[in-house]
């Protein structure tokens, strides 16, 4: 079975790999592994706090082709969309845009599930710093 | 043949994990010359037929059930598939993956997974950038170390949990209890794809 073109373009030339600063407030780690195949497939979120939109979106994956492709694929679409936008964004449509067969649909679960686990993980921290913000303010020079 | 029929029950086996592999051969070997084709060459074609698809489904049987891993994972694919059906034959789940609850890896060894992972890909890059080999070889060892114990922890607890299961069967265990067991054995079997590519992940890059 042959990697579509997209797929391959992805994998030579991956969009957004790196890392963002895993402590930061606006930023959200997913990670999330594929045990079938042991994958694991990290992806992060920077969110702008006054926009709510998605500023920066990294992924590093260990993984076959494919899986790389669709985070690469994930970052790329997550750039741009508000939080709640890319909590939309759904596996059939990187599967789409991929042309994976039907042997490497979990990669694009891997994906899907990446992208709501760093949102998962924004949306405690932010949840976390207003508690914290709440509770004792501004603490004194 | 019965179209209901497992590996197990064709050799006339309960569906435990430590089978008795003399016991296992017999079985085979009695079951290899009831069912030869050379015996049939003579039968009707629906009769040949049969004792040929028999003699197949015997040899998978055979050389699935003689191997630890492959017995395992026979096993749970085959109790997943009860389990979603009510009963009879194994059945595959397409979204297994994904779907929430299932096939979950512990977060402790995704974060272990990728830092290896990194390690190995730093260790791609120092050789890119013409490192000594014996220094590269040094990172890869003891990178591999804790891999190692984890492997062996891994294998104990697969033994435990075997131990387990067959005792379970022994003595009638309710259904919630060995659903419990197979739970922990799919788990621990799906984790065994995670240290198995990073052990061979670090082998390539010793082997280079």
């Amino acid at each position: 079975m042959a990697y579509s073109s997209k797929v391959i373009d992805h994998y030579e030339n991956p969009r957004n790999v790196g890392s963002l600063p895993k402590d930061d407030v606006n930023v959200g780690t997913g990670l999330v592994g594929a045990p079938e195949c042991g994958d694991v497939m990290k992806l992060q979120v920077k969110v702008n706090p006054d926009t709510g939109v998605i500023d920066d979106a990294k992924f590093k994956t260990f993984g076959c082709g494919s899986a790389i492709a669709s985070s690469s694929l994930a970052t790329e679409w997550l750039k741009g969309k508000t939080v709640d936008q890319a909590l939309a964004i759904k596996n059939t449509e990187i599967v789409a845009e991929l042309s994976l067969p039907p042997v490497k649909i979990h990669c694009s679960v891997l994906a899907e599930d990446a992208i709501k686990a760093a949102i998962a993980d924004y949306k405690k921290k932010q949840a976390a710093a207003n508690r914290a913000e709440q509770k004792q303010p501004q603490p004194t020079a | 043949m019965a179209r209901s029929a497992d590996f197990f029950s064709f050799l006339g086996l309960p569906r435990k994990l430590n089978l008795d592999m003399a016991d296992l051969e017999q079985r085979y070997r009695a079951l290899s010359r009831q069912f030869h084709p050379d015996y049939f060459y003579n039968a009707p074609a629906a009769e040949r037929r049969a004792s040929l698809e028999q003699s197949s489904y015997l040899n998978d049987a055979y050389r699935t059930l003689r191997d630890p891993i492959r017995r395992l994972e026979y096993l749970l694919t085959l109790e997943e598939g009860a389990a979603e059906r009510g009963e009879g034959a194994p059945a595959k789940r397409d979204r297994g993956a994904g779907a929430p609850g299932v096939n979950k890896v512990p977060p402790a060894l995704l974060e272990e997974v990728f830092a290896l992972n990194e390690e190995l890909d730093e260790v791609r890059e120092m050789r890119a950038g013409g490192a000594p080999a014996d220094q590269l070889k040094g990172r890869l060892e003891r990178a591999r170390l804790p891999i190692d114990a984890k492997r062996a922890d891994h294998e104990a607890e697969l033994q435990e949990l075997s131990t387990r299961w067959d005792a379970a069967l022994d003595r009638g265990a309710p259904d919630e209890e060995r659903r419990a067991i197979l739970q922990s054995l799919r788990e621990r079997f799906l984790e065994r794809n995670y240290i198995a590519n990073l052990l061979a992940g670090i082998e390539r890059e010793l082997s280079l």
